[in-house]
């Protein structure tokens, strides 16, 4: 269906990719792994029309495929669902699915509404929702407004369909359903190019795999001829001998006093009674599904949103109603899930980005100006300490760094800071298999220094891998408490979905 | 209970305009009899028709996160040309099809610099006001200049009972209605203001959306440019200052956004543009001392941003709840 | 080519803009180059720096401040209230200029103050608030002196707010502060923090609420001292005062590199910025053009000056 011949692109004299070539057959799905950087994303903003090849060519079913601009290759049938949702919430589902391509009245310029409205139905169908047509997308959850996003890929009679990393933001049993549409997908022959960090489901959709790493093809060939271990090895590079650095036990000094406290905490309509302890050195998983409650717990731990009753107390002192300035002051810190938009100025410099937190401490006694001196050291010294990539200096804005390594500059943030508690909202999304790892280890390296990690994600294998112990959350509750002997992959699924609960001592 | 108070609040912020209006005609009512007959009323109208013309255009505009300050000038300029050619014999309607004309040309010179040269809109049109007040001063000489009654017609023709202002305020406003929420182009210049990078990827062709916007802008100025002309008779050297402003500000107070993304040109704009004038209408009419008019015309437009941005941040603070309980819903039924 | 390339694309290019501009225009234009002209330059252009000093740290927050030339007129009227012979409520106290002074400055601050906490706690876009503002505190001020100009200052005020080498000083102490502030100060990083993203430095700990009414307020103090150097050279408290001034105002410091988004701009740059607009303003005064004339060359130039930014700034490293 569409072959890649020798493509090879550089930006600013850095090559991305380098002769790069595979073929996607007809009515096959193949999927492509690599880390952050790899070269993914030029790849497929090159099949999209968002980019142009320096060398190298494509074919689209045997002829030439050079698209100028994203509208050409929706013409021959390539539609592709990024990982950052393009859809506009001040519009209708209607209006974000036919925006370029509106049914029209006869001649005039004017949309025909009742066919729109039908045809929306028909893919929202499809897609398996349930919602009319005219909604505004800004009343959708995330979770379905990426498939509405599925479903404009749908209406654009796509005959070769990127996904980008589409179940990030997915539950279990909306992936399920992405699953078995494309599944369907597959019969009536269309295409498909799935990226995906999460490897198991590679493995489970796709007919053919494809690695990139530093922007060449390092491994191709049908499912069969890969595992796990296989895809990650040829990933890196090298063969991990573990996704997740082994966990040792006894923290120093301050030794298992409690660092944060909760009790009683709720907010109606988003967490009900939920008390734990945190002691130092100790990382403490949060699980659940989607709408469990646990990011709203976080911002409300840290005081970015309202809470009715309860308290909250670190190294024992009360931070209940305190703003989150405050809540800083006491040693608390806050890793959120949207690292763009919560946790960087993207357009300032890595230095700004890392210092933005501690500033107050470099200040000179005479006039309150900063010692820019102590400030470059500092910033130099934490560098360091994250092994944040050598290749951008310190005036480069963040904007420009991988996710990884956007994600190792807030961590950067709050380790200057030195926090006594960090709470740490998916602190791996949309990071590479090696930058993972680095950030494991950072957060046992902060644990062994002294501080309580608070951990919320929803990869348990993650939680698993490098907790000591694990609250499930569903529904705003605390539903289970497991202690890492305990830890069973299954137990903590069936509390997180409200099988059995089991109420540990906090 | 909760959501049944949410609603209520809800509904009172969403129609604060109309609220406003409502209380601000019932306060003026009350003290003068003269204000509400249908006489008054249609003179308001007729007062605002050229204003709301302007701030329509500049809907459009805002609407994709832009400003056109330029658009007094582009009323000055035309009318100014206006002014010139009637008063040298020229016949009237060749004479408003040449203001239209300059209307878009001057739109399409703003259009070509933020969009081709994307140099950003505010110094873009800030560069043309003082380009097109200069013009056209030069051509008036900086002296003002009387229309014949010929041109007064204008503004004071009647059709089927209404003036003729009314009648022009309506079909510019049905015509952009109609194009913001019936068209496919209106639909993308809603995407436009929203995310314009979401909007290049999906295919539109924002350029051409962004310099549309300004043509239209001109075009509107050009019209309010007219009729602004024929109710004062004259172009004077300040023909159109600060029009801009009442623009923007009609705008917002019609509920469009200055980030783009929303608003809406009816009820929306046109009531605000309606709603200022109703304003320095009653402050007349109650013989209220003219020093305190841009007092008390600033502090409504206050108020109305002010609920408008109460309105925004509860939305923000209610919609995250509702997100929750329908899926608290969703898992109770699985 | 190379150089000319760099020169382009430097941060001084305002800079090298009006000194390449002033170059050109001397040789041809009568009296630009004297002293006592240069003098009268340097004169109007003290205090339009001062008051785009403040809104270029409004701009760099994020925001806008429309208000600030209706915030000059008040505090003018407000001084000479205080001040003036005839009806002045301090006529001929000693202390009168300096309390003229105090309040003008306290005039300043207070709407500033106003400003920023409507733009913060009320959530209100800083477009709106500060073209209200405008409309409003010029109303104000127009009203309270039923449009007339007030006249008769006691000649120490004039004295001093007239005086080209006070102003200078003033200017040069204020620019150096100003600069220290944004530069190297905690409150200077935390203003272009929250301008770049306000959300991350909420979380970050930063006190943005702060921080944006801090920005506000210097600029409605700057405002009060440019205020008192208009008033002092046209020795007279006038209600609108300096109304013409607020494109000039934002013009130049949009010119001069400040971007309009927020998180990005400078002192010096703004100085640039003023420098050119006002070389522009009086050349083409002095070339004895018509004042429409001057009016359409002014927006060309700004056109122009917008244009060349823009291309140096898209222009590949």
């Amino acid at each position: 269906m569409i072959t890649f011949e020798g493509i090879t692109k550089s930006f600013g004299g850095v090559p991305v990719l380098r002769d790069v070539s595979f073929a996607v057959p007809p009515g096959r799905t193949v999927g492509i792994v690599g880390e952050n950087g790899a070269g993914k994303s030029t790849l497929m903003n090159i099949l999209g029309g968002n980019l142009q090849p320096d060398r190298g060519s494509m074919r689209w079913e045997g002829e030439v495929y050079a698209p100028r601009n994203p509208r050409d290759a929706a013409r021959r049938g390539v539609a592709f669902v990024h990982q950052e949702l393009n859809l506009f919430p001040n519009l209708s589902i209607a209006e974000n699915l036919f925006l370029t391509t509106f049914p029209k009245l006869g001649r005039l310029p004017l949309i025909d509404r009742a066919t729109l409205h039908r045809r929306t139905a028909e893919w929202l169908e499809q897609v398996g929702l349930t919602h009319p047509p005219d909604i505004l997308v800004d009343r959708l959850s995330a979770g379905e407004r990426q498939l509405v996003e599925i479903a404009k890929a749908l209406s654009l009679d796509a005959k070769l369909i990127i996904l980008d990393e589409p179940t990030t933001s997915l539950s279990a049993r909306e992936a399920e359903r992405l699953f078995a549409l494309m599944g369907r997908l597959r019969e009536r022959g269309i295409a498909m190019i799935y990226i995906s960090h999460t490897l198991p489901d590679v493995l489970r959709l796709c007919d053919e795999i494809v690695v990139l790493r530093d922007g060449e093809v390092v491994g191709s060939g049908p499912r069969a001829d890969f595992n796990i271990e296989r895809m990650i090895a040829l990933m890196v590079g090298r063969s991990l001998n573990q996704l997740y650095p082994e966990r040792r036990a006894a923290p120093v000094e301050k030794a298992g006093e409690v660092i944060l406290e909760v009790r009683g905490v709720t907010q109606p309509g988003i967490v009900r009674n939920v008390s734990m302890n945190l002691r130092c050195g100790e990382v403490l998983g949060i699980f659940g599904l989607m709408g469990a409650g646990r990011s709203e717990l976080a911002r409300i731990l840290f005081g970015l949103d309202p809470c009715e009753k309860g308290d909250i107390r670190v190294a024992g002192q009360s931070v209940f109603g305190a703003p989150p300035r405050r809540r800083i002051q006491r040693g608390l810190a806050f890793l959120t899930e949207n690292r763009r938009e919560e946790g960087l100025c993207l357009e300032a410099t890595i230095a700004e980005n890392i210092t933005l937190v501690s500033l107050r401490q470099y200040q000179s006694n005479r006039v309150g100006l900063l010692n820019m001196g102590r400030l470059r050291e500092a910033v130099n010294a934490i560098r360091g300490a994250v092994r944040l990539t050598p290749t951008a200096g310190n005036e480069a804005p963040v904007k420009i760094l991988s996710g990884g390594n956007q994600q190792k500059v807030v961590l950067a943030k709050w380790l200057l800071a030195k926090s006594g508690v960090l709470i740490l909202d998916e602190p791996t999304r949309g990071i590479d298999v090696g930058a993972k790892f680095e950030i494991y280890q950072l957060i046992h390296e902060l644990a062994d220094n002294g501080a309580g990690v608070l951990m919320i994600s929803s990869e348990l294998e993650e939680l698993t891998g490098i907790c000591d112990r694990l609250l499930v959350m569903r529904r705003g509750e605390i539903v289970a408490e497991l202690r890492r002997e305990a830890f069973d992959g299954e137990r903590i699924l069936a509390a997180a979905l409200g099988e059995t609960v089991e109420t540990g001592a906090p | 209970m909760n959501t049944r108070q949410n609603k209520l609040a809800m509904l009172v912020l969403n129609n604060a305009s109309l609220l406003l209006f409502a209380g601000v005609l019932t306060v003026f009512a009350a003290q003068s009899p003269q204000f509400l007959t249908g006489t008054n009323f249609a003179n308001i109208i007729v007062q605002s028709s050229s204003t709301a013309i302007v701030a329509i255009g500049m809907t459009f505009v805002l609407l994709t996160a832009g400003v056109d300050l330029s658009v007094g000038a582009i009323m000055f300029v035309a009318a100014a040309v206006a002014g010139k050619m009637v008063t040298g014999n020229a016949p009237i309607w060749p004479a408003l099809l040449v203001i239209l004309v300059i209307g878009v040309v001057l739109g399409g010179v703003n259009a070509f610099f933020i969009t081709r040269l994307k140099v950003a809109a505010f110094v873009v049109t800030l560069a043309t006001l003082y380009l097109g007040r200069g013009f056209a001063l030069w051509l008036t000489e900086t002296r003002a200049i009387n229309l014949p009654p010929g041109f007064l017609v204008l503004g004071t023709d009647r059709w089927l009972g209404l003036p003729l202002p009314i009648w022009i305020l309506a079909l510019v406003l049905g015509v952009a209605h109609l194009v913001l929420t019936r068209t496919p182009f209106g639909r993308q210049v809603y995407a436009v203001g929203q995310d314009v990078e979401a909007a290049r990827k999906a295919g539109i062709a924002t350029g051409r959306i962004f310099a549309a916007v300004y043509v239209i802008s001109g075009f509107c100025a050009a019209v309010g440019g007219i009729l602004s002309l024929a109710q004062l008779g004259a172009v004077s050297p300040t023909f159109g200052t600060n029009k801009e402003f009442s623009a923007i500000a009609a705008a917002v107070l019609g509920g469009t956004s200055l980030f783009g993304g929303r608003g809406k040109v009816f009820p929306g704009t046109v009531m605000g543009a309606v709603l200022i004038q109703t304003i320095e209408n009653g402050l007349v009419i109650l013989n209220v001392n003219p020093y305190f008019y841009p007092l008390l015309t600033s502090a409504i437009i206050f108020v109305a941003v002010l609920i408008d941005s109460l309105r925004a941040s509860l939305l923000a603070k209610w919609n995250r709840r509702w997100i929750r309980v329908e899926e608290d819903l969703i898992s109770n039924r699985s | 080519m190379a150089t000319v390339k760099r020169l382009l694309l430097s941060e001084y290019f305002v800079l090298f803009l009006s000194v390449a501009y002033f170059a050109a225009l001397a040789p041809f234009t009568p009296g630009l180059a004297t002293a006592d002209n240069l003098g009268n330059v340097l004169a109007t252009l003290l205090p339009l720096f001062i008051v785009a000093m403040g809104q270029t740290l409004v701009l760099i927050s994020g925001g806008i401040d429309l208000s600030v030339t209706s915030i000059i007129a008040l505090c003018s009227i407000t001084g000479a209230a205080i001040m003036n012979g005839d009806h002045g409520w301090l006529a001929g106290h000693p202390l009168a200029v300096p309390a003229a002074l105090a309040a003008m400055l306290l005039v300043g601050a207070l709407v500033g103050l106003a400003n920023g906490v409507a733009v913060t706690k009320l959530k209100m876009p800083p477009f709106i608030v500060t073209l209200t503002g405008m409309m409003f505190f010029s109303g104000l001020a127009v009203w309270l002196t039923q449009s007339k100009n007030i006249g008769n200052l006691p000649a120490a005020f004039n004295r001093i707010g007239g005086n080209t080498v006070i102003a200078f000083t003033i200017t040069v102490l204020l620019g150096v502060v100003a600069h220290l502030m944004l530069t190297r100060s905690l409150w200077g990083r935390w203003l272009y923090a929250v301008g770049h993203n306000a959300r991350t430095s909420l979380i970050s700990g930063v006190p943005v609420h702060g921080v944006v009414i801090g920005a506000y307020m210097a600029s409605g103090l700057l405002a009060a001292v440019a205020a008192v150097m208009y008033t002092g050279q046209t020795e007279s408290g006038s209600p609108v005062l300096a109304q013409r001034l607020l494109l000039d105002i934002v013009g130049a410091t949009v010119i001069g590199g400040t971007s309009l988004f927020g998180g990005r701009g400078k002192i010096l740059w703004t100085l640039y910025g003023v420098l050119f607009l006002k070389l522009m303003d009086n050349s083409l005064n002095l070339l004895d053009l018509s004042h429409f004339t001057i009016m359409m060359v002014k927006g060309a130039v700004i056109l122009f000056a917008a244009v060349m930014d823009t291309w140096r700034t898209r222009a590949p490293a």
